[in-house]
């Protein structure tokens, strides 16, 4: 009796599956087939033809359970994000994870008493109907699977979509802070623009202009200079970086995919992971080097510094000129600081920032460095150091580098990793660009500065020549 | 070749006198006159051509020409089929020059230094040692054959990008700044084809193309430009990054030998017609100090025509001997490639009774970065894990010294949590 009351439990679970797996099939066929594509996170559908290179790293209940600053800063960022819709993906994901796993162990169930009636030799019809189970279980799993895709790639997107928290130091609501300003005065008066000078530039568009003489020499030799005095005067490592960075970066760094020109290659490794012209010196050409990397804490910090070229394209802004503010490329210098804690990583961005100060000092024209407001900062930013000159000719402050504390946000996507007794921890990363040589090179001919007598904070032949006009002096004194 | 009509613009402008002393620039209204014309092409034209082409092994499109030019009686006012044909003709590669007709295919060596050859580390072990240099697990992140250099690998390319350049500005080369995205006209220009398959220039999706060389934005940057004859030659120095798009599994060419990024130092020349020669040799002569100064074991070839690429009328290579692979490696060339690039991109040079002739382009590395590195890590001293570095380059390294880097650990990846 027993054995027949299990006997048809078990053909109306057969039934009840067979129709749920009809059902969840012709709804997965209606489900909207356009589905955003990432390279930072793939589903199980998508990576036969996708690798994933990484898996970021990701705590949901902990990351949403912080509702306050999370809300805080996806206003202060001026995000259009719901957090209550998020919750609500999120809590189907999660039944839709929990359905999948009950079928799994049903599943499991069958295939182990299938194992032991084998074992013990039972009726055929018993183990054909155990097997008939299990086969409609698969299909039961493999439909729940193809429906979740989507319900999974809609809320993970979402999720990585969420902003980095503020830093307490980031101003919000339209202000920006002032850290420094250099008792150099500004240059007030009307100037001509830097193009004026066009027998030292010669500037066709945002993407391709030339620099001459002067201009071409100190193009390089500043860029030198100013690596040089990071890796001497603040123990930086040197590095020369890649030129390309691949999409998974740009979406793990949270940088919008219209910052670079992305690369047609010919032979591509990933439809979906493509290539793009960042230039070496810039956050994403650092980041190779970082992904998936294991670290002892005994390790950090590890502080970088790289010369080399950043592409990055101006957004159009109406009513604004083209011409070197608005270029793409420039030699430039990129710093790269992994750090172990959110107060290693304040002092090393004050040390990033002191260093460049003295280099800007040097130049003998008026700069500020302010902490811009968190509308402008990216999604994984938490703080950011801008170092601006001011140009006479636009009348307004052009940004010539700037400084960013992305705290752990980063290094969670990435997988780089600090390996602890217990676990893992994440680095905090601080990074910027201290030097846009172009730029760099445009206001001091607007402010009216002789290149050549330029001291460079850093160049061995600037600082002898700063030695011995400073030994000159002496000597006239007893003249 | 049709005949050259110039329309000299009024208000031209004098440009960059201040750089290059006496160098006037009058610039062009009307673009360039097509340098080729479908109707002048005839057999014998043709039959030089194909026997130049086939000496050279260079593609040989002299057969689609005849078929276009066949097309072309039928319908002589035909607009798309004279383009084509325009087209075609401007892929003919360059002539050669006579000395090296009969080279066969091996290039002939003209100097060799004769240095004893150095310790026989391979670059790849001494950098696996000194933990700088990272070329593995990036391609999923930067790109095939990506690389990093770290800590005094990273000193050292700077300051080989400093004592070329200050080595050039000794020698009268003035620098320019140049750009290294560009229009694919120009790169066209200079012999370099940016449409079909295996192609060896990347574009990006502005539909530009990156650079390979600082060549094509030198070339570039003289376009449609007519120079007084006697600011002639002028010598110019560029510092840029160079993109190739080109692969190779070769065991000999594994590392940083072949890559698709480097730095290069780059040496270009505009000059007359009488000059070409005499500034290959020079930039030949200025390389050859720039790589005696670094301690290299290095030979000079004259190339044959089969090793010619589209634009050269002749070639020198330079190779040092890579002890490590025990091999000899190109670390440099120069080219002479006439006026090949200059009438593709329309470049002149007004003679002093005032003729307009096409000018003649050359070229020449200075310094290509991965290669001289490799040479000279494998070239130099290695004691106690430290490598010896040439005098020249001490007093700019601030070292002698080439060391181990101890900020980065040795590289240790995670699969998941």
């Amino acid at each position: 009796m027993r054995i027949l009351q299990s006997h048809t439990n078990n053909t109306t679970m057969v039934y009840l599956l067979r129709y749920t797996t009809k059902y969840l099939l012709k709804s997965a066929q209606q489900l909207p087939i356009k589905r955003s594509i990432s390279a930072l996170y793939i589903t199980g559908d998508k990576a036969k033809k996708n690798y994933a290179p990484l898996q970021p790293y990701m705590d949901f209940e902990e990351t949403l359970s912080q509702h306050e600053p999370l809300e805080e800063s996806i206003k202060a960022r001026k995000l259009q994000i719901n957090l209550d819709e998020l919750k609500t993906k999120y809590a189907k994901f999660q039944s839709m994870k929990n359905q999948i796993k009950q079928v799994e162990e049903e599943r499991e169930s069958v295939s182990k008493k299938l194992k032991e009636l084998n074992k013990v030799g039972a009726a055929t019809k018993e183990i054909e109907q155990l097997k008939e189970k299990g086969v409609s279980l698969r299909n039961a799993l493999k439909s729940l699977k193809t429906e979740n895709y989507p319900i999974e790639e809609d809320f993970i997107h979402s999720f990585l979509n969420l902003p980095n928290h503020l830093h307490p130091k980031c101003p919000q609501g339209n202000v920006e802070k002032l850290l420094y300003r250099s008792p150099t005065p500004r240059c007030e008066e009307q100037q001509p623009t830097h193009l004026a000078n066009k027998e030292l530039i010669r500037f066709y568009n945002n993407s391709r202009y030339y620099m001459l003489g002067t201009l071409a020499e100190f193009d390089v030799y500043s860029m030198q200079a100013l690596t040089n005095y990071y890796v001497q005067k603040g123990g930086f490592l040197q590095m020369a970086n890649p030129d390309f960075a691949r999409l998974v970066l740009l979406e793990a760094s949270a940088t919008p995919l219209e910052k670079y020109h992305l690369v047609k290659e010919e032979d591509l490794i990933s439809e979906v992971n493509r290539a793009y012209l960042t230039g070496g010196a810039t956050f994403e050409g650092f980041l190779a080097a970082f992904a998936r990397l294991v670290v002892f804490p005994k390790s950090l910090p590890i502080p970088m510094v790289a010369p080399g070229r950043s592409y990055v394209k101006v957004a159009n802004k109406e009513g604004q000129v083209d011409n070197l503010f608005t270029a793409t490329q420039t030699n430039a210098v990129q710093t790269f600081v992994a750090t172990k804690s959110a107060e290693e990583a304040e002092e090393q961005m004050d040390k990033i920032l002191n260093l460049a100060v003295d280099f800007y000092k040097e130049l003998g024209v008026h700069f500020r460095v302010i902490y811009e407001d968190a509308s402008a900062l990216t999604n994984a930013e938490c703080l950011r150091a801008s170092i601006q000159m001011y140009s006479p000719a636009e009348q307004r402050y052009i940004c010539v580098g700037n400084v960013s504390n992305y705290g752990d946000f980063v290094s969670k996507r990435i997988m780089f990793c600090i390996r602890e007794k217990n676990g893992y921890t994440f680095p905090h990363i601080v990074s910027g660009s201290v030097l846009h040589v172009t730029r760099v090179i445009a206001l001091l001919l607007e402010n009216g500065v002789n290149l050549e007598n330029c001291r460079l904070l850093g160049d061995p032949d600037s600082d002898k020549k700063a030695v011995n006009a400073a030994v000159d002096e002496f000597k006239d004194l007893f003249k | 070749m049709a005949g050259t009509k110039i329309f000299i613009n009024k208000l031209s402008r004098p440009l960059v006198s201040e750089i290059f002393r006496n160098y006037k620039t009058m610039w062009i209204i009307s673009n360039h006159i097509k340098l080729f014309s479908a109707h002048n092409v005839n057999e014998i034209f043709l039959r030089d051509i194909e026997k130049n082409i086939l000496l050279r092994k260079h593609t040989n499109n002299v057969p689609v020409i005849k078929t276009l030019l066949q097309k072309l009686r039928k319908c002589p006012n035909d607009v798309e089929i004279q383009r084509q044909i325009e087209i075609e003709l401007g892929k003919l590669p360059n002539g050669t020059h006579s000395r090296v007709v009969n080279y066969g295919e091996k290039g002939h060596e003209v100097y060799n230094n004769n240095l004893a050859p150095g310790t026989g580390e391979q670059f790849s072990d001494v950098c696996k040692y000194l933990n700088v240099l990272r070329m593995e697990h990036l391609g999923h992140f930067a790109g095939h054959k990506s690389y990093y250099l770290m800590g005094d690998l990273a000193s050292l390319e700077q300051s080989l990008v400093r004592y070329t350049m200050s080595y050039l500005r000794k020698n009268e080369f003035k620098l320019i700044s140049v750009p290294d995205i560009l229009p694919s006209n120009i790169i066209n220009g200079c012999g370099m084809q940016t449409e079909g398959n295996r192609n060896q220039v990347y574009k990006i999706d502005s539909e530009e193309c990156l650079s390979g060389t600082s060549e094509m934005a030198l070339a570039g940057f003289f376009t449609d430009q007519v120079i007084e004859e006697q600011c002639l030659p002028l010598k110019i120095a560029a510092v840029s990054r160079c993109y190739r798009a080109e692969t190779s599994g070769l065991n000999e060419e594994k590392g940083i030998y072949r890559v698709h990024q480097f730095t290069k130092v780059e040496m270009f020349a505009v000059c007359s017609e009488k000059q070409s020669e005499m500034v290959l040799e020079s930039f030949k002569d200025t390389e050859m100090c720039l790589y005696k100064q670094l301690n290299l074991k290095f030979r000079v070839l004259d190339m044959p025509p089969n090793e010619l690429g589209a634009s050269a009328f002749q070639k020198y290579d330079i190779e040092a001997w890579l002890p490590g692979r025990q091999m000899w490696g190109e670390i440099s060339s120069c080219s002479n490639c006439t006026d090949y690039q200059a009438k593709r991109l329309n470049i002149k040079y007004k003679t002093k009774d005032g003729l307009l002739k096409y000018a003649h382009t050359a070229n020449g590395t200075a310094a290509a970065i991965p290669r001289l590195l490799i040479a000279l890590i494998e070239s130099n001293k290695i004691e106690n894990g430290t490598v010896y570095l040439p005098e020249e380059l001490r007093n700019i390294l601030n070292n002698s010294l080439l060391a181990r880097n101890k900020v980065v650990p040795s590289l240790k990846l995670i699969k998941h949590f």
